[in-house]
């Protein structure tokens, strides 16, 4: 379709680095999500200039691209902290007191779910079952899986991420699947 | 293949859809997000009817069911009158003040929920088909945006839509009505939008939408027969008129 609008404030480090994700893609719509989701991973969010590629690139309306990234909660639209610290609501952990590591959080990061920290380290957010009921109540962060966390664990394993702040996002990970 | 439809005998070919053999037959099954040229969306649930195959009863969305046995079905059985009007009291717990929704709940003796109350009523109902129409127009200039209670109709990031081309397809097809649309002194409003409305220059009446002129034009190369040769585009009435006198100077 035509170009969109809006692209004055097109960065070129993005324009670069999404340009880059899409030529590993063939131009097919089947792999618009697999594109998202390589850019929300690549920024911690899925920015507009990136949504405007993919739909330049795969000759689709804008409009089918900003539903698929409004429609999953995996893809963000407001950008995400370096870490990402999910706590498990389902109803295992909920039994279990997952609210009070939600509040536990507040505490040490003065950010609710759905927020991030004003230097962009941790977001919070409260997500559905994760599947590890037996260690409930879990956490996981980035990627890796804390299960039968207590507050006081909880300001622990924060401290691991917190203390080294340059720390790649993707070496804490322990449970790649 | 024989289906029988509410006690009638209908003739269906295999592969049809229910709700189409029904209006064939002058079968009246309400429907909202159903049109015959945007097939299968069954969002608004409305059309459900209870099929009876080898003795057991279930219930379809007809509009999506396609005939592939000898079956019997019932369009107002007792229990598609009861989960049809839970489903119409959740369509006015969305849309309250909608006047398509209110003739539905008197047709099914129904009063307005108290319950459920909504902050912003709108007349919405979600059902896509506006966002359907737009695709198949071959503007995709809106979506459904977000899921679950934040959903809604909506351009990219609720700006003017870059790829709308002002047709008003949109407004036209919603069943409810609730896309708004303003045509006024020659400019159309619609999606945030204004777009400049051309006048037919005969008639002087607004026709279309000065993009909706140009993307025509597009699509339709090689067919100028739409257009008259100057670049202006006649409204319907005027159109034939010009036809029935190119006719008359040709053959008389």
């Amino acid at each position: 379709m035509t170009l969109s609008s809006g692209m004055q404030h097109r960065s070129p480090d993005r324009v670069a680095v999404t340009g880059r994700i899409l030529e590993g893609y063939p131009k097919e719509q089947r792999y618009t999500l697999a594109m998202l989701q390589d850019i929300q991973k690549e920024f911690q969010f899925i920015p507009r200039e990136s949504m405007e590629l993919i739909a330049d690139h795969l000759e689709l309306p804008l409009g089918k691209i900003y539903s698929l990234a409004t429609f999953y909660k995996a893809l963000s639209l407001q950008p995400k902290g370096k870490h990402v610290i999910k706590i498990c609501d389902g109803t295992a952990c909920h039994i279990r007191s997952s609210q009070m590591l939600a509040n536990e959080l507040y505490t040490l990061l003065k950010i609710r779910p759905g927020e991030t920290t004003g230097d962009g380290q941790f977001s919070v957010e409260l997500v559905n079952c994760l599947g590890a009921c037996a260690i409930a109540p879990v956490v996981v962060i980035d990627e890796t899986f804390y299960g039968k966390v207590t507050p006081a664990k909880l300001q622990e394993i924060i401290a691991q991420y917190g203390d080294a702040p340059e720390q790649s996002e993707r070496s804490g990970g322990v449970a790649h699947d | 293949m024989k289906i029988v439809i509410d006690g009638k005998v209908c003739e269906a070919e295999r592969g049809e859809y229910l709700l189409t053999v029904a209006r064939r037959e002058g079968i009246r099954i309400p429907t909202l997000c159903h049109n015959d040229a945007l097939p299968g969306l069954a969002s608004c649930r409305l059309c459900i009817v209870e099929v009876v195959e080898k003795g057991w009863h279930k219930v379809v969305t007809s509009c999506v069911y396609p005939v592939s046995a000898e079956i019997e079905v019932f369009t107002a059985s007792e229990k598609i009158l009861r989960m049809r009007k839970t489903l119409i009291m959740l369509l006015a717990a969305r849309a309250p003040e909608n006047e398509t929704i209110g003739k539905l709940m008197q047709e099914y003796g129904l009063e307005k929920p108290d319950r459920f109350k909504k902050e912003n009523s709108s007349d919405c109902i979600l059902c896509g088909l506006c966002a359907s129409a737009c695709e198949k127009i071959g503007a995709g200039a809106i979506s459904t945006v977000h899921r679950g209670v934040t959903k809604k109709i909506a351009t990219p990031f609720d700006d003017p839509a870059a790829d709308c081309i002002g047709c008003a397809a949109c407004a036209s097809i919603c069943p409810t009505g609730a896309i708004k649309v303003q045509d006024k002194s020659g400019t159309r409003q619609i999606w945030n939008k204004a777009f400049e409305l051309l006048i037919c220059p005969d008639c002087g009446k607004p026709v279309v939408t000065r993009e909706q002129a140009e993307y025509l034009r597009k699509q339709m190369q090689g067919n100028p027969i739409e257009y008259s040769g100057d670049g202006t585009v006649r409204c319907e009435r005027c159109k034939k008129a010009a036809a029935a006198d190119r006719f008359r100077t040709a053959f008389l």
